[in-house]
């Protein structure tokens, strides 16, 4: 549904231009959960902002395209935006207006994407709130007299307005409570179930990833390190960054007080000094000669590591 | 007796508005008990968690541990003293000063933007008159970076030129200077990425059996909090509702707001099966 | 090894908006001027022997009709070069404006810290009586100031001591936004946990306040200082054209604009325009260099 080919975002500092995002490229397919992650400054956000069409200066696509139901987007158009993708950010409070009630927000947001009547418009609204879990009786409340949890639920009510087949959400848990958090998360996953909305879920958080997710996509300074289903990458890594992070996830476990976590050495290089080769090697504990050399593309359309490229692929 | 004491603590925050408009409006006083009888104690040497969600009450009861906040009724006993005691010494209440320290949250606020980190890190020292010469202090700080995983060479960096968790490397370092006994870690590691928050549960838990020290942990995440503790103690909207080793706790949570908490908490071990 | 300061976003950014770089250079003019008066200036028109009254009313680039001498300026009604009096009418302007801002930043920020950081009683005395003053013009202030202090002094020290109370009634008129400012930032900064941390140490409130906060709320204290400049140098030159400012024997700008200005009307223009023009120059110099370094210094756009 969404195809995104050899993508490269630049952000000129200085007159100079540095690769943020380079040669990415993913499919999402109808109807399913992708999840990115990674650390910040990974470039996750960013591959958020560009599939809406949001690229604006300093940063700027340099190659690449992407394709959303067989159209092309093109930054800072306003065509697509808002009414197939929908976006939700981590703080509610950005995407409402705090002057007007819920009700007319969410009026106003169905009326300008689909040929609605007041009336109709009114009672979309309303099965709407009720869709995400809110009563009716609130159709008239201002956005500060809820909650930061339900909130997020008027937030994606208003996502989902104009019936949208992809939702972008961008760490859309991460300044609420846990239990919030599972509540929410529990709802995308049902309107995903029962819309067949596609839903790019973006976070820091593997947990969230192994509990909400069907496929994932890790990204690495901007790079595609590791794609494919949740429960293959994360119970099977292929690339090592993958396998860290995994592994430096700490569990709900009585035992691992006893041990230490494992720890990925040294810390995500800034963009303006990403090594040649793998973004990764001088981090890696099984580099090769070749790592240092050339970066790896993505190889048995999993992972972006030279240690598959061998006979048996796998680490 | 325990290290840390902690008895009938309570905290009730006023929030009503002034007299006057109180009288004016006929209202009540407006109070939020935001702490309410919680006890616990921490043995040398361990680490006890306080567990809970926003407005349980964590950090208003680590700010009173660390001696910022007065408690409303009951009393908390650091190696037998208590900082609020109306009897207390000054040279008590320097050295109970000295022997608590904290940790906080943000990384990028724990550290005052315009000073280099030499000058971070002298400061506890010189705040309590630990080493006199220019020289010993120096070598005090090197020797703290050093125990953090810095090195020499940043003495003279500022803190902006520190990814997050250098920072809060560099905020344990401070932490350590005056010697503590006791370390309150406010959420330490919720700000940071994956791969850098294990490696600062790491360094907490090798300095900790290199000190001796003892740990309040304050944290929201269950699965960080497994790794760390010795006991949990959860909160909910200023009460301790269960305490336990973690054992029990995991295996057997008994009230239903434990049981909840480890429902929704998010476990990298609770992969969806193939579809 | 190049200075920190020519690799830093605030220098990068200056030299790529050509308006924050000519008002700059505008006002290091205008101050190098007034500085070098003494070098510059062709004439001494403080000097009543060096002055010949025929040489009054001569027009700007004319030669005088009667001792051919050319003036860049013109000269006023006594004869004096224009050109020379406006450069050393810059020089009292700038040193009163300059002094003025100190003062009112001295008085601001020490207010506004300790308004901000010990809050209660303290902060509401303090932010109540700077919400008073603000509802007076701060000219009207100033005048006030300035009456009650001229009538305080022996009169044999008025003349003297004019510059000074000038400059105490300037600076006394414009603490007010130094005073919110700081505090609000205080506020903010208060609450950060370095501040926490330092507290921990048993630090005392001026040692927290001078040592960990003030550094950090200069920026804001550095846009508004720039803003009051140009506006104490517009006051001093207001106050003077009232005739309450400097004495006539020492003009200022704003002395020579009101000297100018009984001429205005009898056609010699330029004994009002050059003062004018130089005061204009000089105020939006600083200010548009003040707005650039303000949009620069902001926290939301950092």
């Amino acid at each position: 549904m969404l195809e995104i080919y050899n993508l490269d975002v630049n952000l000129s500092y200085r007159g100079s231009q540095i690769k943020a995002l380079d040669n990415l490229s993913f499919n999402v397919y109808p109807g399913e959960i992708l999840g990115l992650v990674g650390e910040s400054g990974a470039g996750k956000s960013m591959t958020g902002l560009a599939i809406i069409g949001l690229i604006e200066a300093p940063l700027s696509i340099s190659r690449g395209k992407i394709i959303f139901n067989k159209q092309r987007i093109e930054q800072n158009a306003n065509a697509f935006r808002g009414s197939k993708i929908s976006m939700i950010f981590q703080d509610p409070l950005v995407s409402l207006n705090p002057l007007r009630t819920i009700g007319e927000q969410l009026v106003e947001t169905i009326r300008t994407h689909i040929k609605f009547g007041r009336k109709e418009a009114i009672e979309y609204a309303k099965s709407l709130l009720e869709e995400v879990g809110i009563e009716q009786e609130r159709f008239d409340a201002y956005p500060h007299t809820f909650s930061g949890g339900m909130r997020q639920r008027v937030v994606i009510a208003l996502a989902l307005a104009p019936k949208p087949s992809l939702v972008i959400a961008d760490e859309p848990t991460t300044a609420l409570d846990v239990s919030v958090q599972a509540q929410i998360l529990e709802l995308l996953k049902k309107l995903c179930r029962e819309r067949e909305t596609s839903i790019i879920l973006i976070t820091h958080d593997m947990g969230v990833i192994a509990e909400t997710t069907d496929r994932v996509a890790v990204l690495y300074s901007g790079t595609l390190a590791e794609i494919g289903k949740t429960f293959e990458v994360l119970n099977y890594p292929q690339h090592p960054y993958t396998k860290g992070l995994i592994e430096a996830t700490p569990r709900i476990d009585a035992n691992s007080l006893n041990s230490k976590l494992y720890q990925i050495p040294g810390v995500m290089p800034d963009l303006k000094e990403i090594p040649v080769g793998c973004p990764f090697h001088k981090r890696c504990p099984r580099y090769i000669k070749k790592c240092v050399e050339i970066k790896p593309p993505l190889l048995n359309e999993r992972a972006a590591c030279w240690l598959l490229d061998n006979e048996k692929g796998l680490l | 007796m325990s290290f840390l004491l902690v008895n009938q603590l309570s905290r009730i925050f006023d929030l009503s508005e002034p007299w006057i408009l109180r009288k004016i409006k006929g209202q009540q006083k407006k109070l939020l008990k935001a702490v309410d009888k919680v006890n616990f104690s921490i043995e040398r040497g361990q680490t006890y968690a306080l567990v809970g969600e926003s407005g349980s009450g964590k950090s208003t009861i680590a700010m009173m541990v660390a001696g910022l906040i007065k408690p409303s009724s009951g009393f908390i006993t650091i190696d037998g003293y208590n900082f609020f005691s109306p009897t207390i010494e000054n040279n008590i209440k320097s050295s109970l000063r000295k022997s608590v320290q904290m940790i906080f949250q943000s990384p990028y606020a724990s550290l005052n933007p315009r000073w280099r980190v030499g000058e971070v890190l002298k400061e506890p020292i010189k705040a309590f008159n630990l080493i006199e010469s220019e020289n010993g202090q120096k070598q005090r700080v090197c020797e703290l970076l050093e125990q953090v995983g810095l090195s020499e060479r940043d003495i003279n960096k500022f803190p902006h030129e520190f990814s997050g968790g250098q920072r809060q490397r560099i905020c344990i370092a401070r932490s350590l200077a005056s010697e503590p006994k006791l370390i309150i870690c406010d959420e330490p590691t919720s700000a940071l990425d994956v791969s850098v928050q294990a490696q600062v549960l790491n360094l907490l838990k090798d300095l900790q059996k290199q000190f001796s020290l003892t740990y309040l942990f304050i944290s929201h995440d269950l699965a960080v909090v497994s790794t760390m503790a010795n006991r949990i103690g959860v909160l909910k909207q200023g009460i301790l509702v269960e305490e336990a080793s973690p054992n029990k706790l995991f295996e057997k949570p008994e009230h239903d707001y434990t049981k909840m908490l480890l429902s929704a908490a998010p476990d990298i071990k609770n992969v969806s099966k193939i579809p | 090894m190049k200075h920190p300061f020519l690799e830093s976003d605030l220098y990068y950014n200056f030299k790529r908006t050509p308006i924050a770089v000519l008002s700059f250079f505008v006002f290091l003019i205008i101050v190098i001027m007034a500085i070098f008066a003494d070098i510059i200036a062709p004439h001494t028109p403080f000097e009543p022997l060096t002055l010949n009254l025929l040489n009054g009313f001569t027009p700007p680039m004319q030669a005088n009709e009667f001792t051919g001498t050319i003036f860049l300026m013109g000269t006023d009604d006594q004869g004096r070069d224009l050109f020379s009096t406006i450069l050393f009418g810059l020089r009292i302007s700038l040193f009163v404006g300059l002094m003025a801002v100190f003062l009112a930043m001295v008085i601001g920020v020490t207010l506004g810290l300790i308004a901000g950081f010990v809050g209660g009683v303290v902060d509401t005395v303090i932010m109540r009586f700077a919400d008073i003053q603000i509802t007076f013009p701060s000219i009207l202030v100033a005048m006030l100031i300035y009456g009650v202090a001229k009538g305080l002094l022996p009169p044999d020290l008025r003349y003297e001591m004019s510059i000074t109370v000038l400059i105490i009634s300037i600076g006394l008129s414009e603490w007010v936004p130094f005073a919110r400012t700081v505090r609000g930032s205080t506020l903010v900064e208060k609450e950060k946990e370095y501040v926490i941390s330092a507290r921990m140490l048993g630090l005392s409130y001026p040692q927290i306040m001078v040592r960990h906060i003030l550094p950090n709320i200069l920026s804001p204290v550095l846009v508004i200082a720039t803003i009051t400049f140009a506006l104490a140098i517009i006051t001093e030159a207001t106050l003077s054209f009232l005739g309450v400012g400097v004495p006539t024997t020492k003009p200022s700008l704003g002395t020579l604009i009101r000297i100018g200005q009984d001429f205005l009307f009898s056609g010699e223009w330029w004994i009002l325009l050059f003062p004018a023009l130089t005061l204009l120059l000089l105020a939006l110099s600083i200010n548009l260099f003040g707005d650039w370094l303000r949009d620069m210094l902001n926290p939301k756009l950092k």
